[in-house]
């Protein structure tokens, strides 16, 4: 969907992207690849499972949008200490298959790495036309153009009945900053507390709508 | 023979030594472990101690004594350095708690003292110094003061490990049990005991401190409410009450019900002021000290508190114990009974002030249930693998262990005896490999195997673990502190959140506000002027009443036991309850139905406790609706639940009993309840002891290990997925049955109404009993489906109201809803 009427060529994607069809751009942000491994290396017993599962989840979606770039971010990887042969060789398979140029906006958790993949585009921030800037962090949003970012993990608390309520991950625009789910697996999130005029959307099946506000707690 | 040098410790005082005294310090003399009941105040600290005391050598730690709340440690202390001043001159008794500053603590290090007075988890953490083994070697005794308190936690468990670890260094240690009565001593024996069990004793203090158990009696009964748990009816009668006597201790059953009645109290008693106190678990340590150190000089009035103050200390000026609303359980109410009448020869005086009319029938039950010392039963925990691994860990760190004798070591504990094969490799790979498929962990091993033993050895593991030990339970909460820095205590984020800068809150007894909550920390300044403000509220579990309680009460409502003014009292609404329906039993199962506005109604009386029933509601409603298809809300009390529905209750009694049958029980169960969303909340603790959540030292903010931190749901949905036959995932859903819905009584309670006959009466009106059900707003919605319909339905549901507002904008109906 299409939040954004003055910006007809930006949609909200189900799998928590955002594709600009003028560029064919698909963006995403905090995968935190190399996560479990971040904390197997404390000693802490957290199987792996989802790093090649997410990229793999990357890759389909690059596939299905016919994007001619992939953005990221920020927040592409989670620690050094996850950053192992295997995910290593994960990653350049990833990067070898997708086979499109790929920029990632370096986020809080990238800056702490020795070194970004040498086919990956790292940047502090990603102008795209006019009217859109690609940030990590909603705080570093300026100017009047539309901020796309991350660094939150968004997620929303909707009350269905009196003891139960429904945590989903949601996209939140606030102040002019469009703000993405995390696209990681092992993430987990924020519950937002709603600001006046704060607009949320969630993917619901195939489909992203926007919340009523009456809805949201 | 040294049982002689006691004798003159009594003589040279003019006492005479109890008969259970002299049996204790004869049994441990004769080289016995044991456990001793015996009501507070009558020396038992004397009694245990004692012994060792007369076979004591030299200086170095003969004796360790394990209180369950650190809190009591000073007041422990002071009670053994007395007789050992005498028998052991010379020898020191000293506390190593959580609470110890870190001087003593490093003396401590260097060399242990005769006695050493500690927690269970101060003890968990000193089997991780490498040279403990070694300063233990003349231990002689542990004694394990209040093991009904920790018997059927995890903390219990916790010390049913570290015994094991002890006897395991030292064949011949001693162990004794220190127990208020319960209905299962002889298991709590053996919990505590373990492998040495088998040639113990059970010594009975067989003297029962005079008790009077008595109940405020409503002026007007036919104006007292028949539900609510508030309750402050009587708030005058009761400030009377505490006018008449010294000093009195005044028991509530939640937080909130404290601050509320503190403020009754006051707004009452205006020139109580300087003399009222409360005290709870969320308050600051300052605070609470406060109340009890005016309890100990006899300086305050009146103290109101929650459980936080049912266990040890002595308040010897106290002469009057209150306790508003329901007590739940009959040890319960016997045990803050005690809290009075410390003084040699005096009585121990209890009040109960009811909240409700039926809460009457529970203290005349209550009083039927103590005076028979008829008590409920604390079921030890089986084999918890979360605590286990934090043990071998524990134990890793200390020395290398040997995984044979480690296994013989952990099965000499009561609670992990029947362990597995399967749960033992389990947990040896839990803390090197990560589990049973090593695939899914690469690179992980906490603890490394060399040359067949198990050790640990990283730095900074120690360091971590070390933290997480101690951490049983303690749920990250907001701390409320003033402008200036001091801090009130803590109160659940979800209270705080709810509140936005500028409103009024009570906490503490006092009328705040709230100026801003930025991480964790809500910061108040007092409120400019007296007003109303909201209450703070915990979640947490209120408990059930229990299943001796429920049968008291059961009894009562059909005549038996003797007259009572209670009794009198309720008649009239008893009377009415036999009028339109007729009393509820425990022998029998009574089923109303009754139609109003909103649809249909069932009522159903078990009497089992709010847990079951609340299971037991679920369950029936899940298997109605599976048939009929109508949405059913529900509610449940202590003596009930009730479903809810449009239409299709009417339901003749063998359909009731089709759904009242023990048959898939388990299934339906999980299937209803939502069991996975709960056992993911169960998880919490779950993870933090085994330490797959790591601890923030407190006060400092390590940056490094924010890139480790995950939430206990996300962890779980992780295992889930990737390591679904994770035991610690198993375990949490076996535990979230059994705290959620008591699943042990439950299923014994569907049997027995399975065998019982049912009697179904339609009733005009809602009868005595169901009223209370019916009043209660936090009924649960039994919503079904993945996230997306439960969405979609809730677009439909206000895309609908939207429809009718802007179709009838002026019906007066909708305004009113």
């Amino acid at each position: 969907m299409n939040p954004f009427s003055d910006i007809p060529s930006i949609s909200l994607l189900p799998e928590g992207a955002v594709f600009l069809s003028d560029s064919a751009t698909l963006i995403v942000a905090d995968v935190h690849l190399g996560k479990s491994a971040a904390f197997r290396a404390q000693g802490l017993p957290v199987p792996e499972g989802d790093t090649v599962r997410d990229l793999q989840r990357l890759l389909e979606l690059a596939r299905k949008s016919h994007a001619a770039q992939l953005v990221v971010a920020g927040d592409l990887f989670h620690a050094p200490s996850g950053i192992t042969p295997l995910l290593e060789t994960a990653v350049a398979d990833f990067i070898a298959e997708l086979g499109l140029p790929m920029t990632l906006v370096a986020g809080n958790h990238d800056v702490k790495l020795r070194q970004i993949p040498s086919q990956i585009h790292a940047v502090a921030n990603l102008e795209l036309g006019e009217s859109i800037r690609v940030i990590h962090d909603p705080a570093h949003a300026s100017g009047d153009k539309l901020h796309i970012s991350g660094h939150w993990h968004p997620v929303v608390r909707i009350p269905d009945g009196r003891r139960t309520s429904l945590r989903l991950p949601c996209f939140l625009n606030r102040n002019n900053t469009l703000v993405l789910p995390a696209f990681g697996s092992f993430t987990g999130g924020a519950i937002l507390s709603p600001a006046p005029d704060d607009r949320v959307f969630v993917a619901i099946r195939d489909a992203v709508i926007e919340l009523p506000a009456a809805l949201i707690s | 023979m040294p049982a002689a040098s006691l004798q003159h410790y009594f003589d040279a005082r003019g006492w005479q030594p109890f008969d259970f005294q002299k049996q204790t310090w004869t049994a441990y003399l004769a080289g016995k472990s044991g456990l001793l009941h015996a009501p507070t105040g009558l020396g038992k600290t004397l009694a245990v101690y004692l012994g060792p005391l007369a076979e004591s050598r030299g200086t170095h730690c003969q004796v360790l004594w394990l209180t369950p709340l650190r809190a009591l440690a000073a007041d422990t202390l002071r009670a053994l350095r007395e007789p050992l001043a005498v028998l052991a001159p010379g020898c020191e008794a000293e506390a190593r708690t959580g609470d110890t500053p870190a001087a003593l603590r490093a003396r401590l290090r260097k060399k242990l003292p005769h006695t050493l007075v500690t927690t269970p988890e101060s003890l968990s953490l000193m089997l991780t110094h490498a040279d403990f083994a070694e300063k233990l070697t003349g231990l002689r005794c542990v004694i394990v003061d209040e093991w009904h308190e920790l018997l059927g936690t995890k903390r219990g468990v916790q010390t049913e490990l570290c015994l094991a670890r002890l006897r395991a260094w030292l064949p011949q240690l001693r162990i004794w049990g220190l127990s208020a009565t319960l209905g299962n001593l002889t298991e709590a024996r053996h919990a505590l005991l373990g492998s040495s069990f088998a040639d113990s004793v059970e010594v009975t203090a067989d003297i029962q401190k005079p008790l009077v158990i008595e109940t405020l009696i409503p002026k007007e009964i036919d104006r007292f409410p028949w539900s609510g748990h508030i309750g402050t009816r009587l708030a005058g009668q009761v400030a009377d009450e505490i006018e008449k006597a010294n000093v009195t201790l005044v028991f509530t059953n939640t937080r909130s019900q404290t601050e509320i009645w503190f403020q009754e109290l006051l707004a009452i008693r205006p020139r109580w002021k300087d003399k009222l106190a409360m005290h709870h678990g969320s308050l600051d340590r300052s605070e609470r000290d406060h109340a009890e150190n005016g309890l100990r000089d006899g300086s305050l009035k009146c103290v109101i508190a929650t459980s936080s103050l049912d266990l040890g200390v002595d308040f010897s000026p106290v002469d009057q114990v209150i306790q508003i609303g329901s007590p739940k359980g009959v040890a319960r109410l016997l045990q803050r009974a005690g809290r009075s009448g410390h003084q040699p020869g005096s009585v121990s005086r209890i009040v109960g002030v009811p909240t409700h009319a039926l809460e009457l029938v529970e203290f005349a039950a209550a009083r039927d249930a103590a005076l028979a010392r008829n008590v409920e039963s604390r079921t030890p925990l089986k084999k918890p693998l979360d605590l286990l691994v934090q043990h071998l860990v524990t134990c890793a760190i200390g020395s290398p262990f040997e995984p044979d004798a480690m296994r013989r070591e952990i099965q000499s504990s009561y609670a992990f005896a029947e362990l597995t094969d399967t749960e033992w490799q389990w947990s040896l790979g839990f803390i090197s490999n990560g589990g049973a498929v090593l695939a899914s962990y690469p690179n992980y091993h906490k603890a490394r195997l060399e040359d067949g033993r198990y050790s640990v050895d990283d730095k900074r593991l120690i360091m971590q673990h070390r933290l997480s030990i101690g951490t049983i339970s303690s749920d990250p909460a907001v701390s409320i502190k003033f402008v200036n820095g001091h801090t009130l205590g803590t109160v659940e984020e979800s209270f705080i959140a709810r509140l936005r800068p500028g409103s009024a809150l009570i906490f503490a007894g006092r009328q705040l506000t709230l100026v801003r909550f930025h991480q964790r920390t809500a910061t108040v300044k007092a409120a400019a002027r007296a007003g109303k403000g909201q209450v703070a509220i915990w979640g947490g579990s209120k408990m059930p009443l229990s299943s001796e309680l429920s049968h008291a009460i059961a009894r009562r409502l059909h005549g038996h036991g003797g007259p009572s003014l209670e009794m009198a009292a309720v008649e009239p609404i008893l009377a009415i309850q036999r009028k339109w329906s007729r009393l509820p039993a425990d022998d029998s199962l009574l089923v109303e139905h009754v139609r109003s506005r909103e649809g249909e109604h069932l009522f159903f009386y078990p009497f089992a406790g709010r847990l079951v029933h609340e299971g037991l509601a679920a369950l029936v409603a899940f298997r109605i609706s599976r048939e009929s298809g109508e949405a059913i809300h529900t509610t449940q009390n202590d003596y009930g639940f009730s479903l809810t529905a449009k239409r299709g209750l009417v339901l003749d009694e063998e359909t009731l009993r089709s759904h009242l049958t023990a048959e898939n029980l388990l299934d339906d169960l999980v299937a209803c309840m939502n069991t996975a969303e709960l056992a993911r909340r169960q998880f919490r603790e779950i993870a933090r002891i085994s330490g797959l959540i790591l601890q923030t030292p407190p006060g400092r903010k390590d940056r490094s290990q924010r890139e480790v931190q995950a939430s206990a749901s996300l962890l779980f949905e992780v295992l889930d997925r990737y390591d679904p036959d994770n035991l610690l995932l198993v375990q949490s859903r076996r535990e979230i049955l059994e705290k959620q819905l008591e699943l042990t009584r439950l299923t014994s309670v569907i049997q027995r109404l399975e065998a019982a006959p049912m009697h179904l009466v339609e009733t005009a009106n809602l009868t005595p009993m169901a009223f209370p059900l019916w009043a209660d707003r936090l009924s649960a919605t039994h919503s079904s489906g993945d996230a997306a319909s439960r969405l979609e339905a809730m677009l439909r549901t206000l895309n609908v109201a939207a429809d009718s507002i802007r179709q009838a904008p002026a019906k007066k109906s909708m305004a009113e809803s």
